[in-house]
């Protein structure tokens, strides 16, 4: 257990349902409190209510049919679903990826992620009751929804990748514009720190609420910042390099305690970490065609295969069984929310209801990506 | 711990012809375990034993049976391993969820999905689909489906 | 004069006070926090500082039904989430509207299929709606074109509404 065991004071427990319709569950996610007064002696969350298919939708798709799924489980790091799901069926059919096009999706990846990690942040503060940082973390949001609007088309589900590269080339605007918004990002730390990290009231409600240590992720298979603000460096970008990671100088921030706290803190040196790679990605950028030729329908050889990436909110993978047509015989998303959301079963129990949206806000899920 | 010694934990359970080498660059894994129902829980415990985390539990339907997935991981070193477990129509498998909790819910969804039942499980009901609902929607004869095949026909030589 | 009105409304009706009324309600519409899926984060989107809903009177997003009286399905149903949907359009006081946001909320969207097991294809299978506002996710801006109509349904005409200070101008050929 991660936090002391409350013993109910009274015999009276009552049951109390939080969601599915709650401003701070972040989707429809029901949580099913047993309750001693204020403190929670049991907690149960109850998910299913986002559910829509996906993997039953796969089974009679073709492998591009199901490109705009991906980009819908985990809407706020679309593109890195994307991503990952185009590169699992590439390495399985052995599809080559040209050099411009692997910087293309690492570029939009991480910028992706930003806008991710910016979102949560709103939202986290939000939930804590303060209503500015949504104000200003929307509008950084909205510059990076633009330069990828421009490029591919939509700005919140993409299907920007292709087999074989990307849909479409970059043009100076964009390189220009992301340049821009590098620096504006950048002058915007002292802000957030100075409205949000010193703020006595945010400190007390993050500061050793929701302690998740290694020992209970081990248990729980929970990934992403959960698992390093626990102090352990586990990220697939550096663990299993895929794509051109591994030619990029960036650091894997951690934690100490695994509070909250540490999950805020974790997160906001992430985002700077993911402009340090944008900003060599940049300067990097070879020429070249940014789209390979393949076939009509993608064909991979027989067999399983799976792909981790590096989502925003944890370890991502593609689970694909392929039965040599151009239909996959099973496709799973191991997503990084499941694990994630499952550890509230043993971090509840014990805490106030208050604190339950701190660290319910403070682990970062997405209920569709649960639901599947 | 490194790869061999892993390697060697789980010989002590299954016997070592079941145990295979992949190659992860080609398909993401390092080792592949085909094991019966049985002996699930002696694997479990011994992937706890060399500090892995439970990376996922699925299914996949066959002509033969289910098939049950388990996907071992390491944070230390990537040893992501595969544990494959044929069973026949109707046949149930012992849980894992007293060894890593993560499985209470990645079973519960195999049984929501595919309807294969896990013995000993403490709480096994639905969890994605509604509580009512008297279908398992991703066996091969439900729905809309491209084809149905054998393990021969995907995983055979 | 019983004026015919598109939604549930008072028995005894007086023409003038029911039209100013009419103006009041369409200028200050209080929408419920009910996002399903990704077309949520547009319609956080559009209540952020970009595209502001503040200027039309409908930024104050409520949580509860009982102090909203505009429900935005935003988002795929999914089978296990109507009953909810339809517990909570019943806890609305009436007047209430309903707008069906993005595409799986008129006719279930990309999730819509030949065998789908999981979702109800369409809002309007389980709840009256008054606008649809297509897209996958739509902009905000087209959430905002919805809500302008909207307005319009209510007050009977965009001249009749004297509050709004702008006129909206549809180019065609464009």
């Amino acid at each position: 257990m991660a936090n002391e065991f409350l013993e109910p004071i009274t015999e009276q427990t009552f049951y109390l349902n939080m969601g599915p319709q709650h401003p701070s569950t972040h989707g429809v996610l029901r949580l099913f409190l047993k309750l001693d007064g204020e403190y929670i002696v049991e907690a149960d969350p109850i998910i299913g209510y986002g559910h829509r298919g996906h993997e039953k939708m796969a089974e009679s798709h073709l492998y591009e049919q199901f490109l705009p799924n991906s980009s819908r489980m985990d809407y706020l790091a679309g593109l890195i679903f994307n991503h990952g799901y185009v590169a699992a069926v590439e390495k399985m059919a052995g599809i080559a990826v040209p050099p411009r096009a692997e910087y293309i999706r690492v570029i939009c990846a991480e910028l992706n992620r930003i806008s991710s990690h910016l979102l949560w942040f709103g939202t986290y503060i939000m939930d804590l009751g303060g209503f500015t940082p949504f104000l200003y973390c929307f509008d950084d949001r909205e510059n990076i929804l633009d330069i990828l609007d421009r490029v591919s088309g939509s700005r919140l589900t993409y299907s920007y990748c292709r087999f074989g590269g990307v849909a479409r080339d970059l043009d100076d605007e964009f390189i220009e514009s992301t340049r821009k918004f590098i620096d504006r990002l950048r002058s915007r730390w002292n802000d957030y720190h100075n409205l949000v990290t010193k703020n006595v009231i945010f400190i007390h409600r993050a500061k050793d609420v929701g302690v998740i240590n290694r020992e209970l992720a081990l248990r729980f298979g929970c990934t992403g910042p959960i698992l390093r603000a626990a102090g352990v460096a586990y990220d697939i970008r550096r663990a299993e390099p895929y794509s051109i990671y591994s030619e990029f100088d960036f650091e894997i921030p951690t934690g100490t305690t695994g509070d909250a706290l540490d999950r805020y803190m974790v997160r906001l040196q992430e985002m700077e970490q993911s402009l340090r790679i944008v900003e060599q990605a940049l300067d990097k950028l070879p020429e070249g065609p940014f789209r390979a030729a393949v076939p009509h329908k993608v064909r991979p050889p027989k067999g399983d295969y799976y792909f981790a990436v590096e989502s925003a909110r944890g370890a991502l993978g593609y689970y694909i069984v392929s039965d040599g047509t151009s239909y996959p015989y099973r496709l799973k998303a191991r997503v990084p929310s499941y694990g994630n959301l499952q550890v509230l079963t043993d971090v509840l129990p014990g805490t106030l209801v208050a604190d339950t949206i701190s660290i319910l806000g403070s682990i970062d899920i997405v209920v569709p990506e649960v639901d599947r | 711990m490194s790869l061999e010694d892993l390697k060697e934990e789980l010989s002590k359970v299954v016997e070592p012809a079941n145990i295979r080498s992949r190659q992860h660059e080609k398909d993401g894994f390092f080792l592949e375990v085909e094991a019966k129902a049985k002996e699930v829980e002696a694997l479990a415990k011994a992937a706890l034993e060399a500090d892995c985390f439970l990376e996922s539990i699925t299914a996949a339907d066959f002509t033969e049976g289910v098939q049950i997935i388990y996907q071992f991981n390491s944070f230390s070193s990537v040893s992501r391993t595969l544990v494959r477990v044929q069973l026949a129509r109707d046949e149930s498998v012992p849980t894992i969820s007293s060894i890593y909790d993560a499985a209470l819910w990645y079973e519960r969804e195999v049984f929501d999905l595919y309807g294969i039942r896990f013995d000993n499980h403490p709480d096994l009901r639905r969890i994605l689909l509604p509580e009512d609902a008297d279908f398992h929607p991703l066996l091969k004869d439900y729905g809309k489906v491209h084809a149905f095949r054998s393990t021969e026909e995907i995983y055979g030589e | 004069m019983a004026e015919k009105e598109l939604a549930p409304g008072p028995r005894i009706q007086f023409a003038v006070v029911e039209e100013i009324l009419n103006l009041c309600r369409a200028n200050s519409l209080w929408p419920m926090t009910f996002g399903l899926a990704c077309c949520a984060i547009e319609m956080m989107a559009a209540g952020a500082s970009r595209f502001d809903l503040d200027r039309f009177g409908a930024g104050v997003f409520r949580p509860s039904p009982r102090q909203s009286d505009l429900m935005i399905v935003a988002g795929t149903i999914a089978k296990k989430m109507a009953p909810t949907i339809v517990t909570l359009w019943e806890q609305m006081p009436a007047p209430k509207w309903c707008i069906a946001m993005g595409n799986c909320a008129i006719s279930g969207g990309p999730f819509e299929y030949d065998g789908q097991y999981a979702i109800v294809p369409g809002a309007d299978l389980i709840v009256p709606v008054d606008v649809y506002v297509p897209g996958c996710p739509p902009r905000p801006e087209g959430l905002i074109q919805g809500f302008l109509a909207l307005e319009d349904l209510i007050t009977k005409g965009e001249k009749r509404n004297v509050l709004r200070r702008f006129k909206r101008r549809i180019v065609k050929g464009r």
